[in-house]
């Protein structure tokens, strides 16, 4: 097991330093704080490990690549790979056995060292043109990638800065990265002839992915992972594409531990849940203390309305970790849920203060409001975090969800449908879209929104519920499909427990008493199990006892009659009625229906 | 003298409205060469104050000349053939045809002041001149010429100018940058195919090619000594190149911007929209689905919030019978536009009240769908609740637009009365008051009449005009039965009134009149004139270009001619497409009331008075009414060679009007040449057409159990037959098809007639008689008079007094309106009737007997119905043997055994389905 964590330290260290040396932050990130995650061994043996060089170098990567510069060196490298890259298979993690993948040999640039090191100081002051420029005809590879990485960043910025300037009277004009093509161009050369690494092959996947190639984004990305699986972006990257299940299964990948990471995070975005959860549980058998999963745990969690235990690790993540806002919006949307304004206003403080100018910390602030009923600031933190990141998804699903509290249905929709062209998976904003129409009474127009929302999710209950309550309503009065979709939320776990009621009544209605008497039954037991009481509770009972009474069980009726008398109201007398008419009938006396009469 | 003053006046309102809403042109570099060319055409006057007599600007050599700039101009910002704005070549090449005059002097200026606008100061100083243009001078008086700043012109320059002057520096770099591209495009001289066809899916191709061309020449241009690139893909959409080495295109931090996709203005895309949406409705086969898809896509791409862009996906779809792609994008239109870009498009910005907006139209386009894809049940929920909303939104035009779409929907689709009475619980019909339930048909009269009345306090003239026709639709097949009638005195009489659907006809042409009140059919320049005259000017250069050997005089006006379609219609076609159905619904009348002179007049006029505004399914309906009236009194031949015409036109795969009377033609020659397996292989065609929903079709299915009963009774399988038509009867009672009714008793009559039981089949052809009286359908009528007779005949010689009585009642109408068919057999049972009566005597009168028969054998041989033919020959050997002609005897029975073997051994089968 030491060995294993062991091995993973080594290569997640080299994976942060190399990623770091390319300008990929956001990876190297990932990988330090996985790197920091790993459970401590047991034995207390760190000096050891200290002692070898290869451990020492997460300390101070800066100055160690200086180092590494100017001896020249490949010693340090050379003593490197027995420790990290070499042979030696990973140690199964929850009993499947990884490949082991070799930590690639850096670029040894002795040529064009000082150039790049030059070239990547421009790159971390965001001069990222000059950053190319330096690095024309270096073709070395570690060179052509920043040089390329460079270009794309640039392009990229931009692009953000024209998708302003041009923004037009028709909306925005199509600003498009003027990178690409020559990136594309030249990628794909390096490709063909073999001259590319695998982060030259990350950068060729987004490259692709932005030109709306996306299969063959998905086949060079999976390139990019299987021979170097530690970049968690280009893993990122290959998960927006993967927009179904049968794409993912379908992934040719290398079966190392990294892949476990991807999986779950792909099965959370797919819901997935329990799959996600499983594989997550596993893996933090290893990186016990790592942010990130705990983060994606909770997240899962929340996704599967599990919000108290969500909830205790987002606060022992904020505990450990008070500057974090990755995935606090998902945690404010959970104290949104549990309506705890304080907590959601102590978070909101938070993150307003660590950075407030993050898609995520508007948002928050934004849901703090809208809990406190303040809708119109709510909208314009929402807009804030839209202008920030135009794609981020839950923000208009949650701005329509506040729009709609405004009764500006036009707006609320156009923000829906914003959401669903950005994800077309979106079920909530679905959802949404169709409880405005309905609302709007148009249940008919509204069916469409709910037949997509639930065949998004076909088992959420929630989601039958409203189309049945459509197809219920007034105005359709479509009484068979009703009781269709009523069962079918009765049978994915209606938790609110309008299904089993409203099948009852519909039944009832209809005159099919037998069916009716088994749902009233069924929700009964319910209610006693969930130990609640009221209208619904007495209205079940009531039925029940006259068609026990009609069928002539007459014991049954009786106990319900007796349950009945706990309540007061008019089923009171009722129960009472019926109570004399079943002495009556027992005692051999001809009925009178009396009681009959009463009703 | 103002220049161009006034030209366009509603337009220039609607177009200021737009920029008073904040919707400014957006400067492009080929808005800024017109700007240049409006400035040569109207430059600032000079200084100092008029002086010399109002001369021409100087390139211009007449006032023709100067004029035609002028057009030139107002055509480039009226256009809408595209949505891209034309890349530099292609103003310079239109812009040659119009300064042939002037040896290209108008094009070396242009291109030389454009290429001379090298930093924003330039840009700057160019708008600073433009001003001047629109200032009149101190002092000058209303002759000087100058632009009025009202006109055309003037409003798109003070726009441009007004564009510039909001403009940030960013946006001048941008112009800058795009201004560079503009002029770098057409220096290289890459050869711009020119096409004629209106397919922008070709343009488009084209225009993707010129960029290649662009950019090859720029990356020749920044990367000398390479070795030469080559293309890796064919398709424009990867622009695969591969160089050899790469790093110097570092060198130049070129802007690797393709040819600037410039959109024109917000008029022009509007009206180019438009103009798809006209021709998707007209002819959806010229619209490839993908590739107008692809299209609007990079419309939207461009952009975004022009939502309208949707709208056209949606009806590209539609027509396409896409169903999933045309629900998810009726959706996704009203979800971001709210409705609000309107549904009914020909003016957005004017006419507010006329914008439906909102919701119910949503409903309204989502019923239309519904009933479109053949779901009346659906159709008719969405329609219920587009009700229910719009009362609730107080949308009264919306309403009364739902009112016709609903009644369109219940005359379209069979609606059996017994099932399914109108939007389940929220009963239309038993929302005027009357306690009981109404019938079908009774519930289509009162909607009917109810959107009658409101199109009518509205003024939606169109509406109007649709709602006539829908009523004498009605009326034609329809007996108006009081809709209470109070005990059993009320008197009501049962007959339709081909008086109410000639004056609902008539009433329906008075759209043509009145149109202008409606704001939806308002005639507005949309654009399509100018667009025809610059594609006739780029026609013209082309030709110019092609064969410079031309003299230069020949050209100078060959442009100025303009194509007899170019010329601005002062009908819009929606007006035209409605006055051009009551044609021909006139003679659909006429055919069921039985004047085949009228029929063909009717379509005749259809076809060529409406054609251009006709969409391709009516006009080719209009098409297979002559050629059916050519095949019933020409015969087959001439029938089919007009078909063949007709089909050229028309492919029968994609016109289902064609297809359905070809196989109409081909199944009346089989049964009369005896082709009976063809026959019947083409009834099962027939069947296979209509869809498997139940109310869907009505009307192909009868045909096509009509047709598959009298193929059984050309097969001589009677009770087959019988029961066939049986059921057909029931079921066009249970959808209230009457017309349909007094058919299929005719043809049952038939079937017991020639199953020799006259007695049988007396009653049906009596039923059928008092339906054709009850619905006007004079020439059914007689023809049931016809078998009626010949019934009689068949129980024996004593009633051929009677059955000759009746067949001489019969024979005005026949031989004055009927088909060489029906003449034919009317003369049989003529000569049948002279010959079975014992009272006469042939030798007396051999003409009464031989006029009639020689007639028939005539008109028979042109239908090559063998089995009449036949028996006419037989009739005549008869005749001929008792007056004792032996030679003629045996010509005719000669005939007659020629006939009965083509008859018993059919030829040719193989051929039988070519024509």
């Amino acid at each position: 097991m030491a060995s294993t964590k062991e091995t993973y330290r080594v290569e997640l260290r080299a994976a942060a330093r190399q990623l770091g040396e390319r300008g990929l932050y956001s990876a190297a990130k990932w990988a330090a704080e996985l790197l920091v995650g790993i459970e401590p061994d047991a034995t207390p043996a760190p000096s050891a490990a200290m002692d070898t060089p290869s451990s020492s170098g997460s300390a101070a990567s800066g100055g160690r690549l200086l180092h590494l510069h100017r001896s020249g060196g490949s010693s340090f490298r050379r003593r490197l790979r027995p420790g990290g890259g070499a042979s030696e298979a990973g140690t199964p993690l929850g009993g499947v056995s990884y490949v082991s993948t070799p930590i690639p040999d850096d670029d040894a640039f002795d040529v064009g060292a000082d150039k790049y090191l030059l070239a990547k100081t421009y790159f971390d002051c965001r001069e990222y043109r000059r950053a190319a420029h330096v690095l024309r005809g270096q073709a070395g590879r570690k060179a052509v990638f920043l040089r390329c990485y460079a270009l794309y960043t640039a392009g990229e910025k931009r692009k953000e800065e024209e998708t302003i300037e041009l923004e037009g009277s028709m909306g925005k004009s199509n600003a498009v990265n003027q990178e690409l093509v020559a990136l594309e161009r030249e990628l794909s050369t390096h490709r063909r002839t073999g001259a590319i690494d695998s982060f030259g092959l990350y950068l060729y996947g987004i490259v692709l992915r932005d030109k709306d190639c996306e299969g063959l984004a998905r086949t060079v990305l999976v390139e990019s992972v299987n021979s170097y699986p530690w970049n968690w972006s280009a893993w990122l990257e290959l998960q927006s594409l993967c927009t179904s299940s049968d794409i993912l299964n379908n992934l040719n990948l290398k079966n190392h531990w990294m892949k476990d990471f991807f999986l779950a995070s792909a099965h959370l975005e797919l819901k997935m849940h329990e799959e996600a959860l499983k594989r997550y549980e596993r893996l933090m058998r290893v990186f016990r203390c790592s942010d990130y999963i705990q983060a994606q745990i909770a997240t899962v969690q929340y996704s599967m309305r599990d919000l108290d235990e969500a909830d205790m690790i987002f606060e022992e993540l904020l505990r450990t970790d008070p500057f974090h806002v990755d995935s606090m919006d998902v945690y404010s949307n959970l104290l949104y849920a549990k309506e705890s304004s304080t907590a959601l206003s102590f978070l909101a403080h938070r993150v307003f203060l660590t950075d407030k100018y993050r898609p995520e910390s508007c948002c928050i602030i934004a849901n703090y409001y809208s809990l406190k009923g303040q809708h119109e600031k709510s909208v314009l933190y929402f807009q804030r975090a839209l202008k920030l990141n135009r794609k981020y998804l839950s923000a208009w699903t949650l701005m329509g969800h506040e729009f709609v509290e405004l009764k500006n249905t036009p707006a609320a929709i156009d923000a829906y449908r914003r959401a669903v062209d950005i994800n077309p998976r979106d079920y909530r904003a679905w959802y949404g879209l169709g409880q405005i129409y309905e609302m709007m009474g148009m249940p008919f127009y509204a069916l469409y929104y709910f037949c997509k929302s639930s065949y998004l999710q076909p088992n959420d209950a929630r989601l039958w519920n409203a189309m049945a309550q459509c197809y219920e309503s007034d105005q359709l009065q479509m009484i068979e499909e009703a009781i269709k979709c009523y069962e079918r939320s009765a049978n994915s776990n209606d938790t609110e427990g309008i299904a089993l009621h409203q099948l009852a009544k519909l039944h009832s209605m209809l005159g099919q008493s037998e069916e009716a008497a088994f749902y009233y039954k069924k929700d009964l037991e319910r209610i006693e199990a969930e130990e609640r009481q009221g209208q619904n509770f007495v209205e079940a009972l009531l039925f029940l006892a006259k068609y026990c009474k009609n069928i002539g069980r007459f014991e049954e009726a009786e106990l319900y009659c007796t349950k009945l008398l706990d309540y007061t109201g008019p089923e009171k007398e009722t129960a009472k009625n019926i109570l004399q008419g079943l002495k009556r009938a027992q005692s051999g006396y001809p009925s009178m229906d009396i009681d009959d009469f009463a009703m | 003298m103002n220049v161009f003053a006034g030209v366009g006046g509603g337009a220039v309102g609607k177009e200021a409205a737009s920029v008073g809403g904040g919707a400014l042109l957006e400067l492009t570099p080929h808005k800024l060469a017109v700007c240049h060319l409006v400035q040569i055409f109207a430059p600032p006057p000079p200084p100092q104050a008029v002086v010399a007599a109002p001369a021409l600007p100087f390139p211009f050599e007449s006032v023709a000349h100067h004029n035609r700039l002028g057009l030139f101009l107002f055509a480039l910002t009226r256009s809408c053939e595209d949505f891209l704005e034309p890349p530099l070549e292609e103003l310079l090449r239109q812009l040659k045809a119009v300064d042939s005059l002037v040896n290209g002097w108008l094009c070396q200026q242009l291109t030389s002041t454009l290429s001379a606008l090298n930093s924003p100061d330039d840009l700057f100083n160019f708008f600073d001149k433009l001003r001047g243009v629109l200032s009149a001078p101190e002092g000058a008086n209303v002759e000087d010429e100058f632009l009025d700043p009202n006109s055309q012109l003037g409003v798109f320059l003070r726009c441009c100018i007004l564009s510039f002057n909001t403009m940030a520096f960013e946006g001048v770099c941008h112009l800058l940058a795009n201004l560079v591209e503009y002029c770098n495009s057409s220096e290289t001289s890459y050869d711009f195919a020119e096409d004629e066809a209106f397919n922008s899916e070709i343009e488009m191709s084209n225009f993707m090619d010129a960029n290649i061309h662009v950019r090859d020449a720029i990356f020749d241009k920044y990367s000398k000594g390479y070795a030469p690139e080559s293309h890796m893909g064919e398709d424009s959409s990867s622009l695969v190149h591969a160089p050899t080495s790469l790093h110097d295109f570092d060198e130049a931090i070129f802007k690797a911007e393709d040819n600037p996709d410039c959109l024109r203005s917000r008029w022009q895309l509007e009206a180019y929209l438009n103009q798809q949406a006209d021709i998707l409705e007209k002819d959806p086969s010229l619209v490839p689905l993908n590739s107008f898809n692809a299209t609007m896509s990079q419309l939207q791409a461009l952009a975004p919030e022009l939502h309208r862009v949707q709208f056209l996906q949606y009806l590209n779809a539609l027509t396409h019978d896409d169903y999933i792609a045309a629900l998810d994008n009726l959706h996704r239109y009203f979800d971001y536009s709210a409705g609000m870009q309107g549904i009914f498009s020909r003016s957005s910005s004017s006419f507010q009240d006329i914008i439906v907006g909102k919701y119910e139209s949503a409903l309204l386009c989502l019923g239309n769908l519904h009933c479109y894809f053949g779901h009346p049940k659906k159709a008719l929920e969405a329609f219920t609740e587009a009700v229910r909303v719009s009362q609730m939104n107080n949308d009264d035009s919306c309403l009364a637009y739902i009112l016709g779409a609903i009644s369109n929907l219940l005359s379209k689709i069979g609606m059996s009365s017994t099932i399914g009475t109108i939007g389940s619980p929220y009963s239309l019909g038993n929302n005027i008051g009357l306690g009981t339930p109404l019938s079908i048909q009774q519930q289509l009269l009162v909607l009917l009449k109810r959107s009658l009345k409101r199109a009518d306090t509205l003024k939606l003239t169109s509406l109007l005009s649709f709602d006539h026709l829908s009523l004498a639709k009605f009326d034609l097949k329809h007996v108006q039965r009081p809709l209470v009638s109070f005990g059993p005195n009320a008197y009501t009489k049962l007959r339709t009134c081909p008086a109410d659907v000639c004056k609902n006809l008539r009433l329906s042409s008075h759209v043509l009149t009145d149109f202008g009140v409606d704001g939806l059919s308002a005639s507005s320049d949309n654009g399509s004139f100018s667009t025809s005259w610059l594609r006739n000017l780029s026609a013209a250069s082309n030709s110019w270009c092609s064969s410079s050997t031309k003299s230069r005089k020949v050209l100078t006006n060959d442009f100025d001619s303009f194509h007899f379609h170019a010329q601005p219609s002062p009908i819009p076609a929606a007006v035209l497409q409605l006055a051009g159905s009551a044609y021909l619904l006139r003679a659909t009348a006429w055919e069921h009331y039985g004047s085949a002179p009228m029929v063909r007049m009717n379509s005749l006029v259809y076809a060529t008075c409406f054609a251009d505004a006709a969409s391709s399914s009516e006009l080719s309906l209009a098409y297979v009414k002559l050629i059916q009236h050519l095949a019933a009194f020409k015969g087959y031949s001439a029938a089919f060679s007009a078909l063949k015409l007709a089909e050229e036109k028309f492919p029968s795969t994609a016109n289902s009007h064609i297809q359905l009377l070809k196989m109409q033609l081909l199944h009346e020659r089989a049964l009369h040449r005896g082709q009976l397996k063809i026959a019947q292989q083409i009834c099962d065609e027939f069947g296979v057409l209509s869809s498997s929903v139940s109310g869907v079709d009505i009307e192909l299915k009868t045909e096509a159990s009509l047709r598959h009963a009298r193929t059984l009774l050309a097969a001589k399988q009677f009770s087959q037959a019988a029961n066939v038509a049986n059921s057909l009867f029931s079921t066009c009672y249970k959808y209230n098809m009457q017309v349909e009714n007094a058919n299929v008793l005719l043809l049952l009559a038939e079937i017991h007639k020639n199953s020799d039981n006259a007695v049988l089949g007396l009653p049906y052809a009596l039923a059928s008689q008092s339906f054709c009286k009850s619905f006007n359908l004079d020439l059914l009528e007689a023809s049931a008079t016809l078998t009626l007779a010949e019934l009689w005949l068949a129980l024996g010689s004593t009633h051929a007094k009677r059955a000759l009585s009746l067949a001489c009642q019969s024979l005005p109408m026949i031989l004055g309106h009927g088909g060489i068919e029906l003449r034919a057999r009317a003369h049989i049972v003529l000569a049948k009737c002279h010959l079975s009566d014992p009272k006469f005597k042939v030798t007396e009168d051999p003409c009464s007997v031989l006029d009639p028969l020689n007639q028939a054998v005539e008109d028979l041989q042109v239908l090559e119905y063998h089995e009449m033919a036949a028996e006419a020959y037989y009739l005549k050997a008869l005749v001929y043997n008792n007056l004792g002609k032996l030679d003629e005897r045996e010509e005719a029975a000669a005939s007659f055994k020629e006939h009965t073997i083509a008859l018993e051994n059919p030829y040719n089968e193989a051929d039988s389905l070519a024509y």
